[in-house]
């Protein structure tokens, strides 16, 4: 029987992800369960040693993995990153993984410093919404689907949590008015709400304190399988909760 | 909750494993043990009618089961591999087991391989809380496999595997499941038209059912993992639901995949149209609401089921009930006796 030890089947050859933020955490999980199905990955990350790491362990999956180290906030890492989605000429997944905190420890918002809230904006709203512009040509070929990650802080008003939760919360109606725009040009818009993870982000978020009771990353695979199956135009517009009760469709 | 709450002494003579009307001619031939506020009584299954009423509402599950047991031949040698739940286009989440009767944990790796048929699976990961079971992708779709080579999942307590018919009710319409909605299996066409010239009324939901219900292995009941299943409630059965439960009539569920699918889709106004992928598990803290009783089967110690049940009626009357099912012999499993709870 002839039978290669690396099967690639043309559907699974197909599908491509973008995923920033890539180099730990949910962005490494998520990137590790889609290469495990062989999907084509694009990843970045800020810190170039991470991130190679990263591949290295990726890539003993069989699956085929660029990766390019960068800001997601500077626009020529972004035009670097597309022109290599375009290269591979297609685009079925584009996560918006890679998020900024902001000032640490967190202050109120009443003496947030505004340069460092502009760099959460910058990276936690108009990266995602730039990496979507360029990608939209490939994302419309490709009739793909765009996760932005966001937070139970774009609704929870907690004290300390002012700048980056109100960065999320404009991801979140970002997301769902693209839903609504490109729903014609064929291209899905979702937000995800992972929910509480034990990652260094969350450490960061909690300097000093115990997250040991967070549940790992990988708690949130379910959530990626399900997905992988809905029409994208199906769940558009919609905001999910990864470790939520129920993933709904909408009739 | 704790999980030795849970624990009772279950003979294993008392498992089922054989289709009653293999030997009786008709599924209605199986006993009814009836558990409401005031006791709990013993009929057969042809007398459901007499415990039901007019305007009473039964919600069924119409999904459909699949032959979802297949052998696979891997780097173990061959063993078996039970389908649970599909998630996408050749994604699934699967048991493998060494045999129908030998559940593992096999040695199974990230990335190992498998054929399966004329596929060829891999392993991706496990699933995040319950190792035994694996998320597996496959280079071609795996339905028509089933087709052709699936068996209904059968586990040790049954000596031969029966056709998949024995493996529908009649309500079964949309395949999906991977274990058999077994609650409804008793009710034939005679005691559906009985309860319906009675004015029980009758509707449906969907959710497919994954393997076999687990073992809770945490100390804390609430804390164990569970899987999602996929489940539709539409607008006609939300809306006979709320105007049974608003003419004061009871609504009783044919099977705890009902009530999981019912509880995912209640708001304060009662239940609404919903459809997805439900994780939600039903224990005694989190209440059931919008049913008034189920029809189900005997279930296993410290299970989700059993949870479910407790969270219907409490626990000390679940097992009071079990006691009295021991005590008389009543039979457990999918091919086994009936179990009716009302509690009003």
């Amino acid at each position: 029987m002839a039978q290669s030890s690396n099967p690639v089947t043309p559907a699974q050859a197909e599908h491509v992800a973008l995923i920033t933020g890539a180099s730990r955490g949910l962005g490494f999980t998520v990137a590790e369960f889609l290469a495990r199905q062989r999907w084509t990955l694009i990843l970045t990350a800020r810190h170039e040693v991470p991130l190679l790491e990263a591949v290295k362990r990726l890539q003993a999956t069989g699956a085929s993995i660029r990766a390019l180290p960068g800001d997601v906030s500077q626009d020529q890492h972004r035009r670097d990153l597309v022109a290599t989605v375009r290269r591979v000429g297609r685009l079925n997944l584009l996560i918006n993984n890679a998020s900024e905190l902001g000032a640490s420890p967190f202050p109120a918002l009443v003496d947030y410093p505004l340069d460092a809230l502009r760099r959460v904006f910058e990276v936690n709203v108009l990266s995602p919404l730039a990496l979507i512009h360029l990608c939209l040509p490939v994302l419309r070929k490709s009739r793909g689907l765009v996760v932005n990650i966001t937070s139970d802080a774009s609704r929870g008003g907690y004290p300390g949590w002012g700048g980056y939760g109100s960065s999320k919360a404009a991801l979140d109606l970002l997301s769902k008015t693209l839903a609504n725009e490109l729903r014609e040009a064929g291209v899905g818009v979702v937000a995800v709400d992972p929910g509480d993870l034990r990652t260094q982000m969350h450490q960061d978020a909690f300097p000093g304190q115990d997250i040991s009771d967070r549940p790992l990353p990988e708690v949130t695979l379910p959530f990626w399988a399900w997905l992988e199956g809905q029409d994208p135009l199906r769940v558009s517009g919609q905001r999910f909760e990864a470790q939520g009760t129920v993933w709904e469709v909408p009739a | 909750m704790k999980r030795q709450e849970l624990l009772f002494e279950q003979p294993r003579t008392l498992f089922a494993s054989t289709p009653v009307e293999a030997e009786h001619g008709a599924r209605d031939a199986v006993r009814l043990l009836v558990t409401t506020p005031s006791g709990h009584q013993h009929a057969t299954f042809a007398d459901l009618p007499r415990f039901l009423s007019a305007g009473d509402l039964l919600v069924a599950n119409e999904s459909a089961t699949l032959a979802a047991s297949l052998e696979a031949r891997g780097p173990s040698g061959s063993y078996t591999l039970d389908l649970s739940t599909r998630y996408a286009e050749g994604l699934w989440l699967a048991e493998p087991r060494w045999d129908p009767a030998h559940p593992g944990p096999m040695p199974i790796e990230s990335g190992e391989e498998a054929r399966v048929g004329d596929a060829t699976v891999r392993y991706v990961a496990p699933y995040p809380g319950i190792p035994r079971l694996w998320f597996i992708t496959a280079d071609r779709p795996l339905e028509p496999i089933l087709q052709r080579a699936g068996v209904p999942i059968h586990y040790g307590y049954v000596q031969q595997v029966w056709p998949l018919d024995a493996y529908q009710s009649l309500f079964s319409r949309v395949p999906g499941s991977a274990e058999m909605p077994s609650a409804a299996r008793p009710i034939t066409s005679k005691i559906r038209e009985a309860l319906e010239a009675a004015g029980v009324r009758f509707t449906s939901v969907l959710l497919h059912s994954g393997v076999s219900s687990l073992e809770i292995e945490t100390d804390q009941v609430e804390e164990q993992a569970v899987y999602p299943e996929p489940f539709e409630v539409s607008s006609a059965t939300a809306d006979l639901v709320n105007r049974t439960r608003d003419g004061g009539h009871r609504v009783i569920a044919i099977g705890t995949t009902v009530v999981r699918a019912l509880e995912s889709t209640w708001t304060p106004d009662g239940v609404r149209p919903r459809q997805g992928f439900t994780r939600l598990f039903v224990h005694p803290g989190n209440p059931v609401r919008s049913v008034d009783g189920l029809l189900t089967g005997f279930h296993d110690p410290v299970t989700s089921h059993l949870a479910m049940l407790a969270a219907l009626i409490g626990l000390p009357r679940v097992m009071e009930a079990y006691r009295e099912a021991i005590a008389n012999g009543y039979r457990w499993h999918e091919f086994g006796d009936s179990h009716l709870i009302l509690r009003k």
